[in-house]
């Protein structure tokens, strides 16, 4: 008996853990959107678009890189703000993604991650930002 | 034919002889298996012939490579003169193709040591063990490496820069030899299964799960530390799908050794244990589908683009999953068990725990890098985020800390918990007090200070255990215990240093100290790069509060090449914190500016924001233009310094006879001047010099302390070390039996 409870009470612990992992899996799911649901979405999304030459600037005051990027199909522009190390293949970039929440207040976008994705001829190209 | 053409001839030959002579070994396995006793002599010769082709063809690549022979794609793509000699050993595996390369290689030559090890088993386990080799060879004779270009390039692209760093040299070939690995195990339980020979495997295959989990956890120790050292993450874990498709074979290889353990000594987990082998290997076939086929493009820093392989690669997991499920729905079932309950206050019963709360962890980490494919039926393609790992993995972080608490001391045969705690009181004292020196440090969140309570005790009472081993004379035995000491001490180090990190950005002026955290940070100069330094250094002293002055160099330079931006942070470690140094951003301090419209930029302590062109600043332009005399641009420019705002509005004057410029500058409040150098009204921006403005060099970095970050790796090295000595055990134990074995069948 004691051990069919033992077993009872495993179980359950581990359905509790799915459930648990599930629930908190649906909230943390950060989809990829268009700009325009980006600028209206209030959860963590993800952008990608092309990196408007010339447009990132590093304010010293601000302690924040930020740049514009352009969605291919829209031809919308999205300034984003990211407060992180500026990630290396940066200026030759084809198109980046950035992970994070538009700010009503700012009218930014700011971001909490960049995914830099380089010309193809760097197939194992690696930039990665940890925040 | 057409295709032979633009192959490199030696390569391509090399490639398909190892083709023929891998399809030749199973052939004579096979007729072994049959009954033909001369046919395993035949299978080992073939094998033989295909290993030397194989390692030709690896020869072959580095030979090309060294020659730099830009006719051939690969070397083309991943080579360049510029490139110093080492870092053509890793234009090896820079690539796809290369990476298969190796991959095949490390386990072609790891088939030599299967085959000594297999003992009676040989023929069935290499004729699996093939198949999985064969897999690869597909694949590079699909994705072939000596392609030709059709005419000879002078110079390669060279390497990606990220990647000319000396753990590229060793890194992904220990990574490699750690997914090839893999296959061993799962051939031996795939083996025994087919030929429903249900004992002696898992004797066998144990110390190659330990040989597994040691190369692989080599690996993705190095891996995260070269990402923490030089690459500059801020982290040594990231939970990218590249990552957690090397963890997740790795979880599973450390539930088959602790599964097998069970099996050896206490015969449970016999059914278990197959499929626990089988999703060792099923887990490397999925993860690299997932970071190779290109699906996860856009999810993963490490960007693979889709190579057109994803159709074999699909072929590839098929065959093996529908092989394992296959057996195992046929053969399962005839795997004789024994019902040996353990008492739950055991040490079968803890294992078992333990082994279900890894499974769990590798569940979870699966189903997370899975999101892209999972949500590709909704409307928005999404993914989680290293907080989400972190979240679910952290109650098994506590689970596996408390089972490992108590698994030293525990029985097979099942205690009472008041004499358990007996005999641990020592080490569960030592492991509260080093709990409660976090909680007074600052671990104050209950999850955490759970975790660290566990954590703390599972060291101690594991530690305390090794040292009783090796007291005894038994240090060969101590090895789970130290790598259990590992876990332990590992779970802190993580805690510690992800979750009370303190990570500040400081603007450092050149020559001007800062403050911040008890130190005090000065930029004194930029080291330009010399013969011994290639890379452009910064200079940052640092003096701690108690006077101790040290300087750091983080890097920060242009690759010649792609003009990319290289960033390598400095490291000043301690036992108890690295101070970690990453630039952000380096201003050499020229007071030029180059403004769009509504931009601001700084020089010095002064903001200047363009506001926009004024085009009747004396007179009006355009009709200046018409009429061909001198024009007068205005610009509207609002500056900021000690935190007020004035405008100001210089003016850039053009006669368009002569084409001659003027360029009044205007004053600024609290001195200096500004002036408009050039000006572009089409594409509407401006470049502006201030003259008479302090403007130093500036450098903007990244200050963060990283509390008990050493713990990590001393963890992974008692850990790894305690895998290493069961290992050597576990060979032993595997050849005395298969000694004993021959022993009994002579004597018969």
């Amino acid at each position: 008996m004691k051990r069919n409870l033992w077993y009872v009470v495993g179980g359950l612990m581990l359905l509790a853990f799915a459930g648990f992992s599930l629930m908190s899996f649906q909230q943390s799911l950060t989809p990829y959107v268009s700009f325009e649901q980006a600028t209206t979405s209030p959860r963590m999304v993800q952008v990608m678009g092309g990196l408007q030459k010339g447009s990132a600037d590093y304010s010293n005051s601000e302690k924040a890189l930020s740049f514009t990027i352009l969605e291919p199909k829209s031809a919308k522009q999205l300034r984003v703000r990211y407060h992180g190390v500026r990630p290396g293949n940066f200026d030759d970039a084809i198109s980046i993604v950035a992970i994070g929440r538009y700010d009503e207040g700012t009218k930014q976008f700011e971001a909490s991650k960049l995914l830099v994705k380089c010309p193809s001829k760097y197939q194992g190209a690696e930039v990665k930002t940890y925040s | 034919m057409n295709a032979l053409t633009h192959l490199y001839l030696p390569g391509a030959v090399a490639i398909w002889s190892a083709l023929i002579f891998a399809l030749a070994a199973v052939w004579g396995y096979s007729q072994a298996l049959r009954g033909d006793a001369t046919a395993i002599a035949f299978g080992r010769r073939a094998y033989a012939c295909f290993a030397a082709a194989i390692g030709l063809t690896a020869l072959m690549l580095i030979l090309v490579l060294l020659m730099r022979d830009f006719r051939i794609e690969y070397v083309f793509q991943y080579s360049g003169l510029d490139l110093p000699g080492h870092y053509q050993f890793a234009s090896f595996w820079a690539g796809q193709k290369g990476s298969f390369l190796i991959w095949l290689f490390w386990g072609t030559m790891l088939g030599l040591a299967v085959q000594r090890t297999a003992g009676k088993s040989e023929a069935s386990v290499m004729v699996i063990y093939l198949a999985t080799l064969l897999g690869l060879i597909f694949i590079l004779v699909r994705e072939n490496p000596f392609v030709m270009l059709s005419q000879s390039p002078l110079d390669g692209q060279g390497l990606n820069p990220l990647l000319q760093d000396d753990w590229m040299v060793i890194h992904p070939p220990i990574m490699f030899i750690g997914y090839a690995s893999t296959a061993i195990p799962f051939a031996f339980a795939m083996a025994s299964l087919w030929r429903r020979d249900y004992d002696g495997w898992a004797a066998r295959a144990f110390p190659w799960a330990l040989f597994g989990f040691l190369v692989l956890g080599c690996a993705i120790l190095m891996g995260g530390y070269w990402a923490y050292k030089t690459l500059g993450w801020g982290g040594f874990w990231g939970w990218d799908p590249v990552e957690n498709a090397s963890l997740i074979p790795w979880l599973c290889l450390t539930v088959l050794v602790h599964g097998l353990h069970m099996e050896r000594t206490r015969k449970r987990y016999r059914r278990a244990n197959y499929v626990i082998a089988s999703m060792v290997y099923l887990s490397v076939l999925y993860g690299t589908f997932l970071t190779r086929s290109g699906v996860l493009a856009d999810f993963s820093v490490h960007s693979f683009v889709d190579l057109g392989i994803s159709g074999w690669l699909i072929a590839l997991m098929a065959t093996f999953v529908g092989l394992s499920i296959w057996l195992l729905a046929t053969r399962l079932r005839k795997v004789p068990t024994e019902s040996n309950e353990d008492p739950i206050l055991s040490r079968g019963t803890f294992l078992v725990l333990a082994t279900i709360a890894i499974s769990a962890s590798a569940f979870v980490i699966t189903y997370g890098t899975s999101a892209p494919l999972l949500t590709r039926l909704q409307a928005n393609v999404a993914q989680v985020g290293p907080e989400w790992y972190n979240l679910v993995n952290k109650p098994i972080a506590i689970v596996v800390g408390m089972l490992l608490t108590f698994l030293p001391y525990l029985t097979w045969k099942g205690d009472k918990f008041g004499d358990l705690i007996k005999k641990m009181i020592v080490p569960l004292i030592a492991g509260t007090l080093i709990a409660i020196a976090f909680v007074a440090w600052k671990v104050h969140d209950a999850l955490d200070v759970v975790l660290v309570l566990f954590a703390a005790t599972a060291l101690a009472t594991n530690l305390h255990k090794t040292i009783a081993k090796w007291r005894a004379g038994g240090l060969r035995a101590a090895g789970g215990y130290l790598a259990h000491a590992g876990v332990g001490m590992m779970l802190l180090g993580i805690l510690a240093s992800s979750a009370y990190d303190e990570s500040t950005k400081l603007t450092l002026v050149q020559g001007k100290p800062v403050t911040s955290h008890g130190r005090t940070y000065t930029f004194t100069r930029y080291l330009p790069p010399t013969e011994e330094e290639r890379r452009d250094r910064m200079e940052i002293k640092v003096v701690e509060a108690n006077g101790k002055t040290f300087s750091l160099y983080p890097r920060m330079f242009l690759n010649q090449r792609t003009q990319q931006l290289m960033v390598n942070p400095d490291i000043r470690k301690s036992l108890s914190a690295d101070l970690y140094i990453s630039p952000i951003q380096y201003d050499p301090g020229q007071p030029q500016l180059a403004l769009t419209k509504g931009q601001q930029g700084e020089v010095g302590n002064v903001q200047v924001k363009f506001e926009g062109f004024d085009l009747n600043a004396n007179g009006n332009a355009l009709a200046q233009m018409a009429s061909g005399k001198q024009i007068t641009i205005g610009t509207i420019f609002a500056v900021t310094r000690n935190g007020q705002t004035t405008q100001v509005r210089p003016v850039y004057k053009l006669n368009p006879t002569n084409g001659q410029v003027e360029t009044p500058a205007v004053d600024l409040p609290g001195g200096g001047a500004i002036r408009v150098s050039k000006i572009n009204a089409s594409g509407g921006n401006v470049e502006i010099e201030l003259a008479g403005v302090e403007n130093r060099a500036t450098l903007a970095v990244d200050v963060t302390t990283k509390p008990l970050i050493e713990m990590v790796w001393f963890g992974l090295y008692l850990m790894l070390g305690g895998g290493g000595l069961a290992m050597a055990l576990r060979f032993r134990d595997s050849r005395v039996l298969e000694r004993v074995a021959e022993q009994r069948a002579a004597a018969a």
